[in-house]
């Protein structure tokens, strides 16, 4: 134990079961790393550390209270430059592995070697409120596990609907809820995942059912939850001047592009000297309609990255804890995507094979934006 | 006329269909009003999203994106893209609350010089009711 002194906690022994399967899994070899969020030393955040040795393992979080770097973001880091032979097994929250999918299927993940082990999540802190004081927030999240989500979790992941994987495309699943003090439910997901479980003699747990059915109950709540979050959300940003307001605030730093998990282009249009226009044209602009706020384009921005990515939009909510000026970005993102996603019955992330909607098409499909 | 207002419209016409449909229309003394900015694009695929929406952003009162009919593309696929980047498109727009209805979508041949005649004149029919584009008077873009 690396702190001994600290009581061990329902989820700190959840974590130590699941760093005690991805220890036999390297002594074992099957596979060479883990690539895992780990506490800094400072204490005060946590990072993705591709872990090689067991040692580092121990002070590894699985799960932990925030999400300051998305996991996708991380492998798909990892693999910048193609893929490699070592194999990486690594624990992500349910957005993270399904953003991890999408990137496969935009060619910035290779997943042949990858192992990916989904694990119920019951929500991060904002970012913002856990740099205030971590150790009250490492507490709070304590209360965030034990409740399954609460008030301190961010606004997105209170209506996250899709916060476990029971027939997600993960190799392995680890179910928390209904397992008991200490428990954790492994679950194979993939023949991949099967065929770990057999290297490590570990037998999927069976009796799965109660585990199953809270999942489904807090599914059908959360969806609930997420359609009232949305009419709530509605009246602030719905209309061209409620938009304007809600992104007038906006500095154009483009974090939340920056730190989005799909958003995957080497070189965004946005930064591009595309958008540089010349003197004259701002000029002119400016005389058009009796002036132009600069930095100008917000809104396009936004706009453009809703029409390019929301279809791919996992609603992790990486953009609006980067966001400095507390805009809603991904509450309006998920506001977009679910309309966009419902266009094309497309749920990001939901399999592997399965083309992103902009790169496949139908020849009898969307009559009704045709004139 | 004075007063009278007169839409303007950007329209992506495909270089090997709808533009040359416009010109057929032009070539046949089709009388049409002049409310048309045409941009001619290799194939309605290349109109990314972004360019409607700047376009939009920058005060035309409609865009048009134009292109072969279905099964027809040049490239052979490339309209079938199109269709689902404007769906797209038209359904942020739509789920925002902005004028999706500025936008259109249509597919006209090289052939079809009065179908063309007929698409612009519908559409600024249509825009002429709807009005300017507010966001033009709109200085926090």
């Amino acid at each position: 134990m690396s702190a001994p002194k600290s009581t061990t906690t329902g989820l700190k022994k959840r974590e130590n079961a699941i760093l005690d399967l991805l220890k036999k899994g390297l002594e074992r070899k099957c596979f060479d790393t883990v690539l895992i969020p780990v506490k800094v030393p400072a204490g005060d955040s946590y990072v993705w550390v591709l872990a090689q040795d067991n040692s580092l393992l121990d002070d590894a979080s699985p799960l932990p209270p925030v999400m300051p770097v998305h996991g996708a973001k991380a492998i798909s880091s990892v693999m910048r430059r193609g893929k490699g032979r070592k194999r990486i097994a690594t624990v992500m929250r349910p957005c993270e592995i399904s953003a991890t999918i999408e990137l496969s299927k935009l060619g910035q993940v290779e997943l042949d070697n990858v192992f990916l082990i989904s694990i119920d999540c019951p929500g991060v802190l904002p970012l913002s409120d856990y740099l205030e004081n971590p150790k009250k927030g490492g507490d709070a999240f304590e209360k965030v596990f034990k409740q399954w989500g609460n008030g301190s979790v961010r606004p997105i992941c209170q209506v996250c609907h899709r916060f476990s994987m029971p027939t997600g495309a993960s190799d392995i699943h680890i179910g928390m809820l209904e397992a008991g003090e200490r428990d954790i439910f492994i679950i194979s997901n993939s023949p991949k995942g099967e065929a770990i479980l057999k290297e490590l003699d570990i037998s999927p747990k069976k009796e799965i059912g109660s585990w199953k059915d809270k999942v489904k109950e807090i599914t059908e709540e959360r969806k609930n939850k997420r359609k009232n979050l949305q009419e709530e959300l509605k009246p602030g940003v719905v209309g061209l001047d409620r938009l304007l307001d809600t992104f007038s605030k906006c500095i154009n730093c483009h974090n939340c592009m920056r730190v989005c998990p799909v958003c995957y282009c080497r070189q965004c249009y946005f930064d591009s000297d595309k958008l540089k226009h010349p003197y004259e044209d701002y000029l002119f602009r400016a005389e058009m309609s009796g002036g132009l706020r600069f930095l100008p384009d917000t809104l396009l921005f936004h706009l453009g990255r809703m029409a390019h990515m929301s279809l791919s939009c996992v609603s992790c909510g990486s953009c609006e804890d980067a966001c400095p000026l507390k805009i809603p970005v991904s509450q309006i993102f998920g506001l977009v995507a679910d309309e966009t996603q419902k266009l094309f019955d497309y749920i990001p992330g939901r399999k592997t094979d399965e083309p992103v909607p902009m790169a496949t098409y139908k020849e009898e499909e969307l009559k009704e934006v045709e004139d | 006329m004075k007063g009278e207002f007169t839409p303007k419209i950007v329209g992506f016409l495909c270089n090997w269909c709808s533009y040359a449909g416009a010109d057929l229309a032009g070539t046949s003394k089709l009388k049409m009003p002049p409310s048309v900015s045409s941009i001619r694009v290799m194939c309605s695929g290349r109109v990314d999203p972004v360019l409607v929406a700047t376009a939009f952003l920058r005060g035309a009162d409609g865009v048009l994106v134009a292109g072969c009919h279905p099964g027809d593309c040049h490239y052979e696929k490339g309209n079938y893209y199109a269709r689902r980047r404007f769906a797209i498109l038209k359904k942020v727009m739509e789920t925002l609350g902005l004028e999706s209805e500025r936008l259109r979508l249509s597919w006209v041949s090289a052939s079809e010089g009065p179908r063309f005649q007929e698409v612009i004149t519908e559409f600024t029919e249509k825009i002429k009711k709807l009005g300017p584009n507010p966001v033009k008077e709109k200085t926090s873009l």
